[in-house]
């Protein structure tokens, strides 16, 4: 489903990426771990299409197409999701407006009919359930004034109502207190499918306790230095990012 | 036709002999002509007038319209309210308006058919000070008709009242001055809907003045939407004086004209009263919006919020000039102004100046404007969830505007606000 090659990036004149190589199938859930600094927001920005992030080489490739040709609107289109490690905050625009602008915006792009609104509320009320989201925040500005926590789960109902095809979560368990973390895990693994494919971002290996991954891939210094089953990150969590930084270097 | 500046008054004023009236309000004119007279045109170099530019409409003459029109061309126009005031060129029309069944007391229509009433006579001029500049001198002197609007006490007015200025066909610029006096009194609820559009205007000059007393505990909420012509200049004038525990919700939206300029005197004369005052404005290119706020805390123990947004694209210019005074009397005040620019594009210039003046010792107050641009994260958070960059503009001006709109609880008012917003954004 994903396959990078290669790829170096840089911000502002500085390269963060090095040479990064992932192959990502479809249903297979990634966890990318490493250390603060290493490049892996870089790396979800990249994949999402944000500005000021200049790929000097390498290709992305979704679905045998070049990733980096389009738009992050038509990456929407085409099944890619982020959940920020940040999300936005947006004042005074509506979040039921927002999931339904968005729901139907990503529905045209793929062909298919929007929903009407009683069918978008039936679908909304659902997810929200599904991620222990108060109803009140759908009333309330996006994101504004939200607790860490809520914010989080909003960004998992926002996945859970546009269904992508490869999921991108940067550090969704930071910042979250256990129960909170267990009701994002429980809305992550709602979503898993066969058809579905998740890159988990993380610096703990304490979501991995929750979301069992498939594969497991240590990134340091813009590249993936080592990857492995899900073995990988409690030999990480015994053993500390210095142990395969230290190997690696060997 | 040009005018050297001194002429322009003396031609607008000696074009034709006024409707004869009552002799205390023939004495308010003279008075008032006499002002007009003597002024000294708004310059630059004075503090109000800096940011404003009046060359231009000083340098247009235009005629003073002495006669009510007959409102050829107009139609009445669309509203869901049982009471509708249409004035044309300041005049009332009560062909294109509808008054329906008022509580007992209330009196709604035309200032001229009211002049001998005692509270017409106790109030108008009372606030408006016809020597405070060139424009409302000039108002005062040709005062011929206007709103009036008198509850009477403890009246509750369910259904909002919707009020439209509109304008004549003319081939030479014509001169709209409604005068309007608006007593909200003891205990009484009111809304009112100002809808100030061209009609069959294109080139004209709205020079209004209303004065605005709110009585004990009354409660008046007052939404002007200014949506004039693009070759129009629109110059509002409002006074307002609260007495104790009453409330003032106004809200201006600001969409039209080339030249547009709001100016609020606000004072009370009453404790724990409340003023809440909001607008927004949308200027683009041949556009100039200005707010003057003259908030005068007199009282202790009031409460005013100003909250003022403006949303500016290609050439768009804007003045915001809010003052807060609160005076030594008015202790336990809490007075909050904002004021906050959203530049769509870097053509787009506004001219911010809050100014906290106080002299008393346990307040709260405070001020802030930011004047900055569309958040490329915030953008970019939108695009990701599949939204296309030009709605993703829209949302994002929309929820900025959405915060003064809002406010508005009516929601037909909102509706239109934000189909007339995205007009505009649409052609950007
Ligand atoms: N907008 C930016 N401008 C300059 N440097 C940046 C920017 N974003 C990230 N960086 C730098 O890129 C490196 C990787 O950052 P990031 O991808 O956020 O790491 P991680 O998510 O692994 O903690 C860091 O050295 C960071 O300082
Ligand atoms: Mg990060």
């Amino acid at each position: 489903m994903l396959s990078i090659n290669n790829l170096h990036v840089e911000v502002e004149g500085k390269e963060i990426l090095k040479g990064l190589n992932l192959e990502v199938g479809t249903g297979e859930v990634h966890a990318i771990m490493g250390p603060n600094g290493s490049g892996k927001s870089t790396l979800s920005y990249v994949l999402a299409g944000r500005d000021g992030y200049e790929v000097t080489q390498g290709e992305i490739l979704f679905d045998g197409k070049n990733l980096l040709e389009m738009e992050p609107e038509e990456r929407a289109w085409a099944g890619i999701f982020l959940a920020l490690q940040y999300p936005v905050e947006l004042p005074g625009v509506n979040n039921m407006n927002f999931l339904r602008e968005s729901l139907n915006a990503v529905r045209k792009g793929r062909g298919e009919q929007e929903l009407d609104a009683v069918a978008f509320m039936k679908l909304v009320r659902e997810k929200a359930a599904s991620v222990k989201l108060d109803e009140k925040l759908l009333k309330r500005s996006v994101n504004a004034g939200f607790s860490g926590g809520e914010k989080k789960r909003n960004e998992i109902l926002q996945m859970a109502m546009l269904e992508p095809r490869l999921a991108i979560l940067d550090e969704t368990d930071s910042g979250l207190d256990i129960d909170a973390l267990r009701i994002v895990a429980e809305g992550v693994n709602l979503l898993r499918s066969a058809e579905r494919s998740i890159i988990m971002i993380t610096h703990y290996q304490r979501l991995l306790d929750y979301i069992e991954p498939d594969f497991v891939h240590v990134l340091a210094d813009g590249r993936i230095i080592r990857s492995g089953g899900k073995e990988l990150a409690l030999e990480l969590e015994d053993k500390g990012y210095a142990w395969v930084l230290e190997e690696n270097a060997a | 036709m040009k005018h050297s500046a001194s002429n322009w008054i003396t031609d607008i004023l000696q074009q034709q002999d006024l409707p004869p009236v009552s002799d205390w309000l023939s004495e308010l004119r003279r008075k008032a002509r006499d002002q007009a007279n003597q002024l000294p045109l708004p310059r630059r170099k004075q503090e109000a007038w800096r940011y404003s530019r009046v060359d231009a409409l000083l340098k247009q003459s235009f005629t003073p319209v002495v006669q009510p029109p007959n409102g050829s061309g107009l139609e009445m126009p669309q509203s869901l309210s049982p009471h509708v005031l249409v004035f044309v060129d300041g005049w009332f029309n009560p062909a294109l308006s509808r008054i329906s069944d008022l509580p007992q007391g209330m009196v709604l229509g035309s200032l001229r058919e009211h002049l001998d009433d005692a509270s017409v006579k106790a109030h108008l001029g009372s606030l408006a000070n016809s020597g405070e500049n060139l424009f409302s001198a000039l108002n005062s002197a040709l005062i011929n008709d206007g709103l009036l609007l008198k509850t009477g006490t403890g009246t509750e007015v369910e259904s909002p009242i919707e009020v439209f200025y509109l304008n004549s066909q003319a081939e030479q610029p014509l001169l709209s001055q409604p005068r309007n006096l608006i007593l909200v009194e003891e205990n009484s609820k009111l809304t009112l809907v100002e809808h100030f559009l061209p009609g069959m205007g294109n080139a004209y000059f709205h020079n209004s003045s209303t004065e605005i007393h709110v009585g004990e505990k009354a409660r008046f909420s007052h939404y002007r939407i200014q949506d004039e012509a693009t070759d129009a200049w629109h110059l509002s004038n409002i006074h307002l004086v609260q007495a104790a525990s009453s409330h003032y919700h106004g809200i201006t939206l600001s969409f039209g004209g080339k030249w547009a300029r709001t100016e609020y005197k606000t004072r009370f004369a009453g404790e724990q009263a409340v003023c809440d005052l909001r607008g927004l404005y949308l200027v683009g290119d041949q556009q100039l919006s200005d707010f003057h706020l003259d908030i005068h805390h007199d009282q202790p123990a009031c409460h005013s919020r100003e909250q003022f947004k403006g949303l500016l694209h290609g050439k768009g210019r804007a003045v915001f000039d809010g003052r807060i005074l609160v005076e030594r009397i008015a202790q336990l005040t809490d007075a909050q102004l904002t004021n906050d620019n959203l530049m769509l594009t870097r053509d787009a210039e506004v001219d911010t100046k809050p100014q906290l003046e106080i002299y008393a010792d346990d307040v709260k107050c405070s001020h802030g404007t930011t004047v900055g641009q569309l958040d490329p994260q915030q953008l970019f958070y939108l695009r990701t969830r599949g939204i296309e960059e030009q709605q993703a503009i829209h949302m994002l001006c929309a929820g900025f505007a959405g915060e003064i709109i809002e406010h508005m609880h009516l929601p037909h008012l909102r509706e239109q606000a934000g189909e007339r917003l995205r007009r505009t954004l649409d052609r950007l």
